[in-house]
């Protein structure tokens, strides 16, 4: 069995900055991240495990696979309501040696499709509408890959992209082959992130504030999916472990993410591994240690408190923690408050969205669940991320993403 | 400092954060309306006073008892009710015509749709109906040019923190000097804006009454600049100042269909543009 070690070809050209890595000792996949996925595990508790090995697939595809992020013990499965996952846990005492990703390499002559599901990289896709894992024989009407960062203090994406630009427009190339239609890189203006062969491949600029950056807004502008259409999104790490796992036949874990947030000493980048404990990465990073801080798996826009890094998060925050709201007596004394407050349209949420789509009206149909009426305001284009800015805007204190998931689900189990 | 590998950090100012929660709202449209407030007592005299301490004794009772009663928010928003009317009425309302308008107002138009943000017409403009059709004696304050300056301010004050939709009043302001013009002939873009500049701001800019949508502000503005004129036509060729109370009434009657057309308009537009 031949043994690669990942990243090696990457840090040489890494002139540009330098980059420290934290070698994850723990990491996790989540059930949040593949929400409804019901696992049909491959492995058991205390199994030892390669980076890059097969966890568990999706019960109801089982052509979908689930593989390991970095290797060690499989220390916990926990499975949750209605036999979905919850938490797998790896834990590693070499956190060294963690990355080395067992090779098995796919028989020669099989598709990039069959090698992207047999490898574990078919996760990184996301469908629009329901942002959720494409079936294994879809092929949808165009990809989008976001190469652009609106999220406060997220990894500049031109950063990352420097140091692995080859593997990065072989995975652009890979993507081709699943699509009839055009593959589309967002970038933020400037120079050409790469010059693509294909005329398929379609670079496209966006400039702006948040959300100019988020797929919604370049799915809204070039592609919107209200009529029927399909597309996929994925992320540009992603497509960057796609071309590694093209080139080498190893399985790439590695992320480079952000440590950010106002508590943060040293925002800075770093490279760990998919599913990092959040805990293990940002031991030691808080100002303040005796002040309490609260650690977010996202940005602070969109994150959540996680103890583990989301599946498509690129970076982390410190925010102060949380202390005990005080209430007047008079609050106290009257009955259990009603919930939510009323939404107040101020001028701010006139620009949460992303442009063509109408804020307030998609709040008061999401807030109650007006499936028919979101999706006729054009909620099948959006995903939870997108609705960050509203969550923050909003004097209701409503969590908008999760309104807009309970709706997606209805309108995808309609479909 | 922001490290050039990260993207630049979350900026919020501090005015743009003064709209997180219904009560931070309701406080900075109180502030806007001290100084608007303080003309009116000034033009009234000291006895208006008088009016404001019952109205506000009023409405704060009403909120209380629904937030101890009904479990609803407690926002302070009647304050601001009980504000607006005693700047747009006279002096010469007695005291307790007053107490049960806004009794009407800030009950049938606020609390029992569940408070603040829920309803769908102004109160203040709902309190002052009801005194105009109730008590024909009872006279809106009729010289408003130092409370239209003492307006201003606080004008500039809701735009800025984006709790008054700027489109509306632009286009309401529009609509009425040029409604104006064609109707009595009298061009006086100053004058005519001065009467109603308080109402304007206060009662047909509130964003929970107005247009949800920004194609439906501009329109809302329109219609209520219109309504304005037409509803001023008996009245010696000058705006009256009980017709912007009307015209607010019946605007944000119509503004949740006017968002409605914007809703179809805006759905048509995205099916067709994929298609």
């Amino acid at each position: 069995m031949r043994v690669c070690q990942l990243g090696e070809a990457a840090d040489k050209t890494d002139s540009q900055f330098s980059m420290e890595t934290k070698y994850p000792s723990e990491a996790a996949l989540v059930g949040l991240d593949c929400p409804g996925l019901r696992p049909l595990l491959k492995v058991e508790p205390g199994e030892t495990v390669r980076c890059g090995q097969v966890l568990f697939v999706d019960r109801a595809q089982p052509e979908i696979v689930f593989v390991a992020p970095i290797s060690g013990r499989v220390s916990s499965i926990e499975i949750g309501a209605r036999r979905r996952l919850d938490t797998l846990v790896i834990q590693s005492d070499e956190p060294e040696r963690n990355w080395e990703s067992a090779d098995s390499a796919p028989p020669a002559g099989s598709s990039p499709r069959d090698i992207l599901l047999a490898r574990g990289m078919w996760p990184a896709f996301l469908t629009r509408p329901f942002a959720r894992t494409p079936s294994p024989d879809a092929v949808p009407d165009a990809i989008f890959v976001s190469a652009i960062e609106t999220e406060p203090e997220a990894p500049q994406p031109r950063t990352v992209l420097t140091s692995r630009i080859e593997a990065f427009r072989l995975g652009i190339e890979t993507l081709t082959t699943l699509t009839l239609g055009p593959v589309y890189v967002c970038q933020d203006p400037g120079p050409r992130i790469i010059e693509p062969v294909d005329p398929r491949v379609r670079l496209v600029d966006f400039a702006g504030r948040h959300p100019a950056g988020l797929a919604g807004t370049h799915i809204l502008r070039l592609h919107p999916v209200d009529a029927g259409a399909q597309v996929w999104t994925v992320g540009y790490q992603d497509v960057i472990a796609i071309g590694h796992l093209m080139q080498t036949g190893c399985y790439d874990a590695s992320r480079i993410v952000a440590i950010s947030g106002p508590r943060a000493t040293r925002p800075r980048l770093i490279k760990t591994a998919l599913g990092v404990s959040v805990r293990g990465l940002t031991e030691g990073e808080a100002t303040e240690p005796k002040r309490p801080v609260r650690t977010l798996s996202g940005s602070i826009l969109s994150g959540r408190l996680s103890p583990w890094l989301g599946r498509y998060h690129r970076q982390v925050t410190l925010m102060d923690g949380l202390v005990p709201e005080r209430t007047h007596t008079l609050v106290r004394r009257s009955k259990p408050r009603q919930s939510p407050s009323p939404i107040i349209p101020t001028g701010k949420l006139d620009n949460a969205l992303p442009r063509g789509l109408l804020p307030l009206p998609l709040m008061r149909a999401l807030s109650v669940k007006d499936s028919e009426v979101a999706q006729r305001l054009g909620c099948l284009n959006l995903a939870e991320d997108d609705m960050a800015l509203l969550t923050n805007g909003c004097t209701s204190g409503s969590d908008y993403g999760s309104l807009l998931r309970q709706v997606l689900d209805e309108l995808a189990a309609d479909s | 400092m922001n490290p050039p590998n990260l993207t630049p950090p979350l900026q919020v100012g501090f005015w743009a954060s003064q709209s997180r929660s219904p009560a931070r709202v309701t406080l900075m449209q109180t502030l806007a309306l001290i100084l608007p407030v303080g003309a009116a007592v000034a033009v009234e005299g000291l006895l208006h006073l008088a009016a404001l301490g019952v109205m506000l004794f009023v409405c704060i009772s009403w909120e209380v008892g629904f937030a101890l009663i009904r479990g609803r928010v407690l926002t302070g928003h009647s304050v601001t009710t009980a504000l607006i009317v005693a700047t747009m009425v006279s002096a010469s309302v007695p005291l307790w015509q007053l107490g049960i308008a806004v009794s009407f107002g800030v009950v049938l138009s606020e609390l029992v749709f569940g408070g603040r943000g829920f309803g769908f017409i102004n109160s203040a403009a709902a309190s002052l109906a009801f005194l105009a059709f109730s008590f024909p004696g009872a006279n809106l304050t009729g010289d408003a040019t130092w409370i239209a300056v003492a307006t201003l301010p606080g004008a500039v004050l809701l735009i800025s923190i984006g709790l008054l939709p700027w489109r509306t009043l632009l286009a309401a302001l529009v609509s009425l000097i040029a409604g104006h013009f064609a109707m009595n002939g009298i061009f006086d873009p100053i004058g005519t804006a001065a009467v109603v500049f308080f109402g304007l701001v206060f009662l047909i800019c509130d964003p929970l009454a107005s247009a949800a949508t920004n194609v439906g502000r501009w329109m809302t503005g329109i219609l209520a600049g219109g309504l304005m004129v037409l509803f001023s036509a008996t009245d010696q060729a000058s705006i009256a100042p009980g017709s912007i109370v009307f015209a607010a009434l019946l605007t944000s009657v119509f503004a949740p269909l006017i968002d409605h057309i914007v809703v179809m308009m805006n759905f048509r537009q995205r099916m067709g543009r994929h298609v």
